[in-house]
């Protein structure tokens, strides 16, 4: 095992009590695990509704098209069909919307076309919804489907985003000329040209960040359930936290907030894709509601190879200035930011906003200027994946570093030391306009070199020589923009039964929340760990929820319970003070009990509960319950950072990539269950490296997509994970009172960064300056090829 | 058309389409739901059950098809109601899961590799592993999980002369 935990930095003066076990820094396993292993978990598709009725959607098969026609005649008349379903069925509803509040650089408003949840005029890509079928069976309602007939006259489509922008290419909408949704802008382009100007050294880099399949292994799914009698909806579905989908759906169906509601069970994997409404949820909820029974859909994979949201799809032109002795000056980013043929919710965000936030990361870099054109393409929507930006942004910086290093002749490790932040400096102001509250980038730098044996790396190296291969070492520093502001509820309940039970609007799709949370609740309530229930996925019992996005679960959520529990502690010394028969302001709350100061009487928390459920008598105006329905302020961003280390080995006659060693060092503050922590750094790494080495979505001319399976899109497997070696370097944030930094994203981040810098520095032996990812066997060994061809 | 299969010990008689998948017959018909749909072609293993012992994707096999095997579904892994076996509760201790979906599916892959190998290598695992996709984890804690309940079932199965390397 390679795991190295240091112990957490105390969160707060209740440490020392908390139970040994079960405390805040503990490993403790994941209390829903038992469930899951036993395949009892409830995915929604698991889901058998009595009277439900089965949902296929019908897809374009068509890039982009006008829509001539959808005859339905033969499918209505095949066996079990109960309804058929277009556009024109669902206009009375709203349409799907863009939340970014993003301007256009001269201040006028983005583009946002409206998004209907079936498309009636023009498909703009393959997977555009056109119908769905509602029948008795799964199966009916599959051959159904087969037999609508959708005529298109198909159009002329583009797919990449930089050919978008040309002039001649296919328009997807008749009012957003040229294909722009956002020509984004950031930073002082005078100033930032000057820096460049007077630079010693400007590096300049080509990068693409590939296109992605989210690839969940939990297909989507979902049951909509309208009561006709309460004129009442409710949808069941995977999400990343009810409210906001809630908020959406509301928005769509153009109902009261109090006539709809959401139930999240276990949720199969999301990184992003599950947190918005999609098309089909409108209409098995409109079916539903013309059938009067509930409707269920499930897709099938093909099906979310086109209709899930894609991530990353960036081309960007990346700029380092440097003086001569190597300090940075400015950074500049030039891009296009493909959006795919709508706008999805947070779609614009990656590209524009959150590469601003993250790529300054843990360097001293005075001007920061960021364009980017947010393009129409005849894809599939484009939104957030695991780190929506924040690995993206780390790995332009990264790369740049690693060229700027090469070009000047200067040391890497060198030159990265030089521009670190130092620990005297913070509070950081960064060019991005973040404050850094937190953060000892050099000792972290300092440790991972350490731990990775970079001195031993030149033997390494040449034993791997001695076996015909070739190896690199690769450094990626990260530093990410986590928890973007929301309000957070922190719900306690005391039930019943006599458990405690959470109520919060994050929402676990596999990060397992209940245990750290349950630890928070426990360390600040002395509550028992096992007494205590997590509820998440019900929009009735919310009254704030900014869901899980961000890696802000652990400190928005954190957060809400540590308030609430404080509102918890007030209501109990008010309901002790009677069972004690003592004024309130007398009363301690010290270590799960009420305590009359400077006595030895007392009554704990779960004793009072007890009472209070006994029918103990309470004055009018008093408390009556020690539950809390709160909803927190949001809390500030956190700065999670650190530095992993990569080495791979090439084979050159194949130019095959294996990753051979994988060490990190992060700084995620304190960590609540570092058992969960190091789960999250390994997933996030081997999702790193599946887009360093595999993972491509790639269209042919016609907009159809060529990787559209398991089989033609590579996901990374067991084989491809090396043993990742995990180091937890905890400097807690200020600005939260669990001093936390959120951990979910940060894998991709340094993954990205140090694998594809240690693929360059393995071919730098033929020259080669920077090659994109993914660095497939096919494109390492053309780039080998034409290295060697360029040299002779 | 009727089948008969004989899932987790239990024999049971249902009606199916010829064209059904073994999968969905599991789910539909006898609401054991542990066996998740994950691709349906047969790449990702999140449906993988036993048929005869042998880990099979039951996307790519029709119910009709399986008439005649013993078959095993997570359901039936569970040594007594309340019980986990050594390999499942080895996924709890490692965090050997996260999202849970194409858990099950490792745990009988897992548990079809012990039966003929009780003491493999790291590299055994990850290789009895490679036909399952787990996209949260990174498969570290899988195959710690793995080697873990072998360890101990090694152990438990030492004095009665068992295999131990």
């Amino acid at each position: 095992m390679t795991v190295q935990t240091k112990p957490p930095a105390p969160a707060s003066a209740t440490d020392d009590w908390a139970f040994a076990k079960f405390g805040i820094g503990q490993p403790v396993p994941r209390t829903e695990d038992p469930v899951l292993v036993q395949g009892q978990g409830r995915y929604t598709d698991d889901l058998q509704l009595p009277g439900q009725a089965h949902a296929v959607v019908v897809r374009s098969t068509h890039a982009h098209g006008v829509i001539r026609g959808i005859d339905t005649a033969a499918a209505r008349a095949m066996p079990g069909v109960l309804g058929i379903y277009t556009a024109a069925d669902l206009a009375a509803y709203g349409t799907l919307k863009c939340g970014v509040p993003l301007k256009n650089r001269d201040g006028s408003e983005m583009k946002k076309p409206l998004r209907p949840a079936l498309a009636g005029d023009k498909v703009r890509f393959v997977g555009d919804p056109v119908a769905i079928v509602v029948a008795e069976t799964l199966l009916q309602a599959k051959d159904a489907a087969e037999a609508v007939g959708v005529t298109i006259d198909p159009l002329p489509a583009v797919t990449l985003a930089s050919a978008a922008a040309k002039p001649g290419a296919p328009q997807l909408f008749e009012d957003v000329p040229g294909n722009v949704a956002l020509d984004y802008h950031y930073g002082d382009s005078e100033k930032v040209a000057a820096a460049f100007a007077q630079a010693a050294h400007v590096t300049k880099l080509s990068m693409r960040n590939t296109r992605l399949i989210v690839a969940a292994m939990e297909p989507r799914s979902a049951v909509g359930v309208y009561d006709k009698a309460r004129e009442h909806w409710t949808l069941h579905s995977a999400s990343q936290g009810v409210f906001g989908l809630k908020g959406q759906l509301v928005d769509i169906l153009k109902a009261p907030p109090e006539k709809v509601r959401i139930l999240t069970g276990h949720v199969g994997g999301s990184f992003g894709m599950k947190a918005t409404v999609y098309p089909e949820y409108v209409g098995i909820l409109h079916a539903s509601r013309m059938l009067g029974r509930p409707v269920k859909w499930t897709d099938d994979r093909s099906g979310s190879f086109v209709s899930d949201h894609h991530g990353r799809d960036h081309e960007v032109t990346g700029e380092l200035a440097l003086d001569k002795d190597g300090h940075f000056l400015a950074v500049r980013l030039t891009s296009f930011a493909n959006m795919g043929a709508f706008l999805a919710t947070v779609g614009p965000l990656a590209g524009t906003l959150n590469a601003v936030k993250n790529v300054a990361s843990v360097y001293r870099t005075p001007l920061l200027e960021v364009s980017a054109k947010c393009m129409f393409t005849n894809t599939t929507h484009v939104s957030a994946y695991r780190g929506a930006g924040r690995p993206e942004g780390n790995y332009y910086m990264e790369r740049l570093i690693d060229a700027a290093a090469t070009e000047m002749g200067l040391d890497r490790l060198a030159l990265r030391r030089k521009n670190h932040i130092r620990p005297s400096q913070i509070p950081y102001s960064a060019s991005s306009g973040m404050t850094y509250d937190s953060g000892d980038f050099p000792a972290i730098f300092k440790e991972a070199i350490d731990k990775a044996d970079i001195k031993g790396f030149a033997a390494r190296k040449r034993d791997s020589r001695k076996r015909g291969k070739l190896r690199g070492l690769g450094i990626g520093c990260y530093l990410e923009v986590t928890a973007p502001p929301n309000k957070e509820m922190g719900g306690i309940r005391f039930e019943p039964n006599g458990d405690v039970t959470i109520i919060t609007g994050t929402l676990d799709y596999g990060q397992g929340h209940a245990a750290p949370f349950a630890q928070v609740l426990s360390a600040q309530l002395g509550i028992p760990f096992h007494r205590i229930r997590l509820l998440q996925g019900d929009s009735d019992e919310l009254i704030a929820g900014g869901g899980t996005g961000g890696s802000r679960s652990i400190t928005a959520s954190g957060a809400a319970i540590v308030e609430a529990s404080a509102k918890v502690i007030e209501q109990g010394k008010a309901i002790a003070s009677h069972v004690l028969e003592a004024s309130a302001s007398d009363i301690e709350f010290d270590k799960g009990r009420f305590v009359i100061a400077g006595t030895d009487r007392a009554i704990g928390i779960m004793e009072l509960a007890e009472k209070i459920r006994g029918g103990l008598q309470l004055p009018a105006g008093e408390p009556q319950s020690l539950d809390v329905k709160h909803a927190s302020e949001s809390v500030p961003s956190a700065f999670p950072n650190g530095c992993h280390v990569a080495e791979v080995e090439i084979d050159p006659d194949t130019g095959v990539v294996e990753v051979v060693t994988y060490s990190s060092v992060n700084d995620f503050g304190n960590l609540i269950n570092p058992l969960l922590v190091e789960g999250q750094v390994h997933g996030g790494v081997l999702q790193g490296i599946g887009q360093a080495l595999m993972e491509n979505v790639c269209y042919d001319s016609d907009g159809q997509i060529l990787s559209g399976s398991f089989m033609d899109y590579a996901m990374p497997r067991a084989h491809h994970a090396p043993p990742i070696g995990f180091v937890s370097h905890p400097v807690p944030a200020k600005t939260n009172p669990l001093g936390t930094k959120g951990c979910g994203e940060a894998g991709c981040a340094g993954a990205l960064t140090s694998v594809m810098n240690a693929i360059v520095d393995a071919l730098s032996v033929y020259g080669i300056r920077h090659i994109d990812m993914p660095a497939s066997p096919a494109r390492v060994w053309t780039a080998i090829q034409a290295a060697k061809q360029g040299a002779a | 058309m009727k089948v008969e299969l004989t899932v987790n010990g239990e024999s049971r008689l249902t009606e199916v389409e010829p064209r059904k998948s073994l999968l969905d017959c599991l789910r539909d018909n006898f609401n054991l739901n542990g066996a998740h749909a994950g691709c349906e072609h047969g790449v990702c293993g999140a449906c993988t059950v036993l048929v005869d012992g042998q880990p099979v994707r039951s996307c790519l096999m029709f119910a009709v098809q399986a008439d005649g095997y013993a078959i095993t579904t997570i359901e039936g892994l569970t040594p007594a109601p309340g019980e986990l076996s050594v390999i499942q509760d080895a996924f709890c201790e490692t965090h050997g899961m996260q999202c849970g979906y194409c858990t099950p599916a490792m745990v009988l892959t897992a548990h079809a590799l012990l039966q003929r190998n009780a003491a493999p290598t790291r590299e055994e695992i990850v290789e009895s592993i490679s036909g399952n996709i787990c996209r949260c984890t990174g498969y570290g804690q899988i195959v710690e999980a793995i080697a873990l309940a072998a360890d101990r079932l090694s152990r438990a199965n030492a004095p009665q002369g068992g295999a131990v390397r």
